[in-house]
C-alpha cells in the first residue's frame, strides 16, 4: 500500500463517503490535508505523516462514532440512534455485551408495556359498554360481580391502559436520552474523548 | 467498562486525558491543527489523526473557535482558538484532574508505606 497524502485521503474518503454529508466530509478532509501540508513545509515525508496520523479505519470509525452520536443528539429518532449504536460498536467487539444486550432489552420491555396498554385500552371500553348494556338489561351474561361493579372495574381498566401507553412514549423519551448519555459514556471510555451532555 | 490488560490499559489512559490536554495547549495560545498536534504527540504516543475530530467536536460544542490566517510558508492554516466557555471547561476538567491524581498519588504512595 503506497502511503502517501492521496492514499490516505483517498482511503478516509472511501470510509466515509454516503455516510457522512458531502459538505461536513470535504471540511474534515481539508483538516487532513492541511496537516500534510503543512508537515511537508516542516520537512517531513507523506510516508512519516501517514503512519503518524494513525491508521485510516481507525480515525475513520471515531469520526463516524462523534458523527451519529451528536447527530441523535440534534435529531430524536430511532434510526439515528441505531446508527449511533452501530457506530458505537465498530469501535470495540466488546461493547457487544454492553451497548447491544441492554438495548435489545429495553426494546423489548416498551414494546411489551405498549402493547398491555394497547389491550387494555381496547378491553377497557369493550368492558364499559357490556356493563353498561348488563344496566339496560340488554346482557344477560354475568361476566362480573354486578354490572356497576364492571362500570368502575372498565373505566379503571381503560384508564390504566391509556396510562400505560402514555407512559410509555415518556419512558421511551427517558430511556431515549439515558441511552444517548450511556453511548457518550461508552465512546469516551473507548476514544478517550468527551462528548458534552 | 472492562478493565484491558497491559499495553490497552495504557491507550486508555492516554485517550482519557486527550480532551483536556486540548484545552490545556489552546489555554496557553492559539494553534493551527498541526501545531496542536505536534505539541499533544511529543509528550503522549497515540494517532494523532484522531486528534482533528476531537477538534471538530469541540468546535460543535462552543469550547473553540477557528479562523483562517496566512502563512508565509504556505496556503492560509485553520487556527483554533479557546472560547470563555471553553476556558471555564479547561478550569472546571484541570481541577478535577488535579483531584483525581492527588488521591491516586495518595493511594499509591500510602500503599508503598504499608509494603516498607
Amino acid at each position: 500500500m503506497l502511503q502517501n497524502e492521496l492514499e490516505y485521503i483517498r482511503l478516509l474518503r472511501e470510509r466515509l463517503e454516503g455516510t457522512l454529508p458531502p459538505e461536513e466530509l470535504e471540511d474534515i478532509l481539508s483538516d487532513y490535508r492541511e496537516h500534510f501540508s503543512v508537515g511537508k513545509e516542516k520537512g517531513r515525508s507523506e510516508q512519516e505523516l501517514f503512519v503518524s496520523l494513525g491508521a485510516p479505519d481507525t480515525v475513520a470509525r471515531e469520526i463516524k462514532a462523534t458523527h451519529f452520536i451528536r447527530k441523535a443528539e440534534n435529531t430524536h429518532s430511532w434510526g439515528n440512534i441505531l446508527r449511533a449504536v452501530m457506530a458505537t460498536l465498530g469501535l470495540g467487539l466488546f461493547n457487544l455485551v454492553f451497548v447491544v444486550v441492554p438495548f435489545i432489552f429495553l426494546l423489548v420491555m416498551l414494546a411489551f408495556v405498549f402493547l398491555v396498554g394497547v389491550l387494555f385500552t381496547a378491553l377497557g371500553p369493550a368492558a364499559f359498554i357490556i356493563s353498561v348494556l348488563q344496566i339496560l338489561g340488554f346482557w344477560s351474561l354475568n361476566l362480573w360481580l354486578s354490572p356497576v361493579a364492571g362500570i368502575f372495574f372498565s373505566t379503571g381498566i381503560t384508564a390504566v391502559g391509556l396510562l400505560l401507553v402514555i407512559g410509555d412514549f415518556y419512558l421511551a423519551r427517558f430511556f431515549y436520552h439515558i441511552g444517548i448519555r450511556y453511548l457518550k459514556w461508552n465512546i469516551a471510555v473507548i476514544t478517550g474523548t468527551e462528548v458534552e451532555p | 467498562m472492562l478493565c484491558i490488560q497491559g499495553d490497552a490499559m495504557n491507550i486508555q489512559f492516554k485517550k482519557g486525558v486527550l480532551e483536556i490536554c486540548v484545552l490545556s495547549v489552546l489555554a496557553h495560545k492559539d494553534c493551527y491543527g498541526y501545531e496542536l498536534v505536534n505539541e499533544i504527540s511529543k509528550r503522549i504516543d497515540i494517532a494523532e489523526g484522531t486528534i482533528y475530530p476531537l477538534l471538530r467536536r469541540l468546535k460543535d460544542e462552543g469550547f473553540v473557535t477557528t479562523y483562517l490566517q496566512e502563512s508565509a510558508e504556505g496556503p492560509p492554516r485553520k487556527y483554533y482558538r479557546l472560547t470563555e466557555s471553553g476556558r471555564k471547561e479547561e478550569h472546571e476538567l484541570k481541577d478535577e484532574w488535579t483531584r483525581f491524581t492527588t488521591s491516586v498519588n495518595a493511594l499509591l504512595l500510602g500503599k508503598n508505606d504499608a509494603a516498607e
